[in-house]
């Protein structure tokens, strides 16, 4: 037998294992398709909106009123109001409101007569995003009041409008945001939790595939079937599963920039480099945690806590800047950090080859790690002197 | 009688959790899970997110402008906390170059007619170009111009009332007819670490409790005992204290990792812990038994060693969201709001944050508190169902696999051809 008809028996036997073992497909392509289903459903609606802002108006006035009802109508906030600051402070520790905007007594008074007023806001940041988006809401219909009031008394004072916009506002900031215009979470995250996701799962799913043969002791008539060739054995699998967990890759990048639409200023079909090279990489990943740890519990234990601390390595939620020096160098072992650092050239930047080559060769890199222990794990094939457990 | 029946409940009860807390020390696996990951993982995140603030965010600036104005908003976006202005551009080109070889992440620009604008009186625009590749840099970018913008508009505008022939303390009554005060007590600097570490801590305690525990039930299958099978001399009228022995095993042993993750781990790393020691300790108590009935009822579902890691590890990082604390409970669709009252994580994380990170009193975690007592409740029905169902299977087993090798015939898989290809032999 050649070398290609013993991987295609190989691949052969991989198929009816997973046949038999519902366990594989529903690890895999259940697995990820609940991810995509979670993901692109409950991030759905891209920046959250409405978030409730408790209000304590101890004013009651026309002017404390208005700045309610204003604060109310846009379109990030919601107001509740609140009788006293107790309680609303109470909801807010509770996390039911991520703030509280305080109004004094005598507000509409002080401020005609031009007496500076305060308006007291507390925000709780340890709901992050409704705490923060509150925050953001409050400022700016804080600065929007002090306009509304200017503008009342320059009009009064006969200015025309031009004018009185050179008084109210000298300097405008207009914000570009490159890669996501609509600062939509949907995008920002769902493009890189998913890739995540399958990376978890290629290597939970192929430390399996590879130690489940030593598990139930049928390791030796795979190296039977492969002709005694470890690289047949590995290749009769990589063959069944990296066109599965591609095929997932491929249908993930076409759901998300071609269905769902989400940024890309590049081409869609460059995303398929880095997906493919993301499941091959983990695969390689995979093989190397299993030739080292023969033993299919600790193997994929080991490979579970690898592949949870990928998403924090990749650097797309908190940066890779703000964590200490020594941490930042180990980003590089994971695939998720260059398959990121690809997105980034590619859908946002649309730089294109010239920005991407470098993560190609970083990715291509991982291919070569598993030749450390070939023929350890061979040898654990053979010999099955490793705990079965 | 009754006498007798409680010295005898007690004596099986005492049997089995012996029993489970021996299964747990033999097993290398759960050991790992339960020590290594339960006491490492923590710390492990804790470093990673140290210093959870990402400061001096490096913006290119190209000055077409190139006023004294300008040259003084440079000068002062610089000077903040978010923004390090690291490269001077004398076009968009070149900005833009450097943005994509992420040197910088953001780009300000001042187009030509920006001083003459200001100098006329009119409203002068800037524009701000920040990379989207972390909201984080977008964040930095926006609070530092924005903060500068307030600033430098506060100034300008002393300049302009000034010119309009108002003195200075009515201008500035002018500009500011309402000033404001911003709070973010427990927060302060909207550090990432505070928030997703209190969370991430939590889930921890019931992600490791459940897959250690899901990891024997596994074992026990494998090895063709059951976790379920009741003591034979009870002829199936013990589950309340096989359901009360395990658990009690797993209580014991998370009531110490549970207190070294939720008191040793924050101080440590300098993590706010504001709350009262025993309002916190109390709410780890209804946690943790909440996690192990929980983890009871799922682990059931687990045949087979490994399959938990396979089935269930996707679930962690979703954890995460279910619990609110970052993207807000508001912004739930229905059906993943419903979803997320499955799981203790969601009302121990927000109880965790409210009673020990805010440091509210125990009221603050009254809602999380009573939910959890409801799944308590709810779980513990459901383990005993689950042995109910553990046992009916096994007095089936061979029903079961009759019925099962019948409908893969019907498929029209050869289970012996498949086993012969799979095993040899």
């Amino acid at each position: 037998m050649t070398n290609w008809q013993r991987i295609r028996a190989v691949a052969g036997r991989e198929l009816r294992i997973i046949r038999n073992r519902p366990l594989y497909l529903v690890g895999s392509v259940g697995v990820i398709a609940f991810c995509a289903i979670f993901f692109l459903t409950f991030l759905g609606g891209g920046l959250p909106h409405d978030i409730p802002i408790g209000i304590v108006d101890e004013d009651n006035s026309s002017t404390s009123r208005n700045f309610c009802q204003q604060l109310d109508a846009t379109q990030l906030g919601k107001v509740v109001h609140y009788d006293s600051f107790a309680s609303a402070r109470e909801d807010m520790t509770s996390g039911k409101i991520s703030s509280v905007c305080l109004i004094p007594e005598g507000l509409n008074e002080d401020v005609q007569a031009f007496r500076q007023p305060k308006i007291t806001f507390y925000v709780n940041g340890l709901y992050f995003v409704s705490g923060a988006l509150a925050w953001k809401d409050l400022l700016t219909m804080v600065n929007m009041a002090n306009g509304a009031v200017q503008r009342e008394m320059l009009r009064a004072k006969g200015y025309n409008e031009s004018q009185i916009m050179g008084m109210i506002r000298p300097i405008d900031i207009d914000t570009h945001q490159i890669g996501n215009v609509t600062t939509s979470y949907n995008y920002y995250l769902s493009g890189l939790l998913l890739p995540g996701m399958l990376e978890m799962i290629v290597i939970l799913v192929l430390i399996y595939s590879l130690s489940a043969e030593l598990k139930f002791g049928t390791s030796r008539h795979l190296m039977d079937t492969s002709g005694h060739s470890i690289v047949n054995a590995i290749s009769g699998k990589l063959l069944v599963w990296t066109v599965v967990f591609s095929v997932i890759g491929f249908i993930l990048v076409m759901l998300l920039y071609h269905q769902m639409h989400f940024p890309m200023s590049g081409k869609i079909f460059n995303m398929f480099i880095p997906m493919l090279l993301l499941v091959l990489a983990s695969e390689a990943i995979a093989i190397f945690i299993t030739e080292m740890v023969p033993v299919p519990r600790l193997a994929l234990s080991i490979g579970a806590l690898y592949s949870v601390l990928g998403f924090s390595m990749a650097g797309f939620t908190l940066p890779l800047e703000a964590m200490p020096p020594y941490v930042q160098g180990l980003a590089a072992v994971f695939p998720l950090r260059h398959y990121y650092l690809f997105y980034v050239q590619e859908a946002i930047f649309g730089a294109g080859f010239a920005g991407w080559w470098k993560e190609v060769i970083y990715l291509m890199l991982f291919q070569f790690i598993p030749l450390a222990g070939l023929i350890r794990l061979k040898n654990a094939y053979i010999h099955q002197n490793y705990p079965k457990e | 009688m009754a006498n007798t029946f409680i010295k005898t409940w007690l004596r099986d009860w005492w049997g089995i959790f012996c029993h489970e807390l021996k299964q747990i020390f033999s097993d290398g696996g759960v050991l790992l899970i339960f020590f290594v990951a339960g006491l490492a993982y923590p710390l492990l995140y804790n470093v990673i997110y140290l210093n959870g603030i990402l400061s001096e965010t490096p913006v290119a600036v190209v000055d077409d402008a190139a006023c004294s104005d300008s040259r003084r908003f440079i000068r002062e976006i610089d000077a903040t906390r978010e923004i390090e202005v690291a490269a001077k551009c004398v076009n968009m080109e070149e900005a833009k170059r450097l943005m994509q070889e992420r040197k910088v992440n953001g780009i300000v620009y001042f187009p030509r007619e920006f001083g003459k604008r200001l100098a006329n009186g009119e409203t002068a625009t800037l524009s701000l170009y920040t990379d989207m590749s972390s909201f984080l840099y977008y964040k930095n970018a926006m609070i530092g111009t924005n903060f500068v913008m307030l600033h430098e508009v506060g100034q300008i505008q002393m300049e302009r009332y000034s010119m309009a022939g108002m003195t200075e303390q009515a201008a500035s009554q002018v500009i500011k007819p309402l000033g404001y005060e911003d709070n973010n007590p427990y927060n302060r600097a909207f550090d990432y670490s505070f928030f997703l570490i209190s969370a991430i801590l939590m889930i921890i305690i019931q992600q490791t409790l459940f897959y250690g525990m899901s990891l024997l039930v596994g074992t026990q299958r494998e090895k063709n005992h059951s976790f379920a099978s009741l003591p034979d001399k009870l002829q199936g009228n013990g589950v309340g204290r096989v359901v009360l022995g395990r658990g009690a095993a797993y209580w014991i042993l998370y009531l110490g990792i549970g207190m070294y993750i939720a008191f040793i781990v924050p101080a440590i790393f300098g993590i706010p812990q504001r709350g009262d020691f025993w309002n916190v300790l109390a709410l780890l108590v209804f946690f943790i038994t909440d996690c192990v009935f929980f983890s009871m009822t799922w682990s059931t579902f687990i045949t087979r060693r490994e399959s938990v890691f396979l089935l269930f590890l996707a679930m962690s990082p979703i954890l995460v969201f279910l619990t609110g604390c970052s993207w807000p409970t508001v912004a739930f669709p229905g059906f993943w709001k419903a979803f997320s009252y499955l799981f203790p994580s969601t009302f121990g994380v927000q109880g965790f944050i409210n009673l020990s990170t805010a440091g509210g009193d125990i009221s603050a975690a009254g809602k999380q508190m009573t939910f959890m007592v409801l799944q308590t409740i709810i779980y513990f029905f459901l383990s005993f169902v689950c042995i109910y169902a553990e046992n009916w299977v096994i007095r089936h087993k061979e029903q079961i696999h009759d019925r099962r090798d019948e409908l893969t015939r019907r498929i029209g898989i050869d289970r012996a051809e498949d086993a012969r290809i799979i095993k040899g032999n």
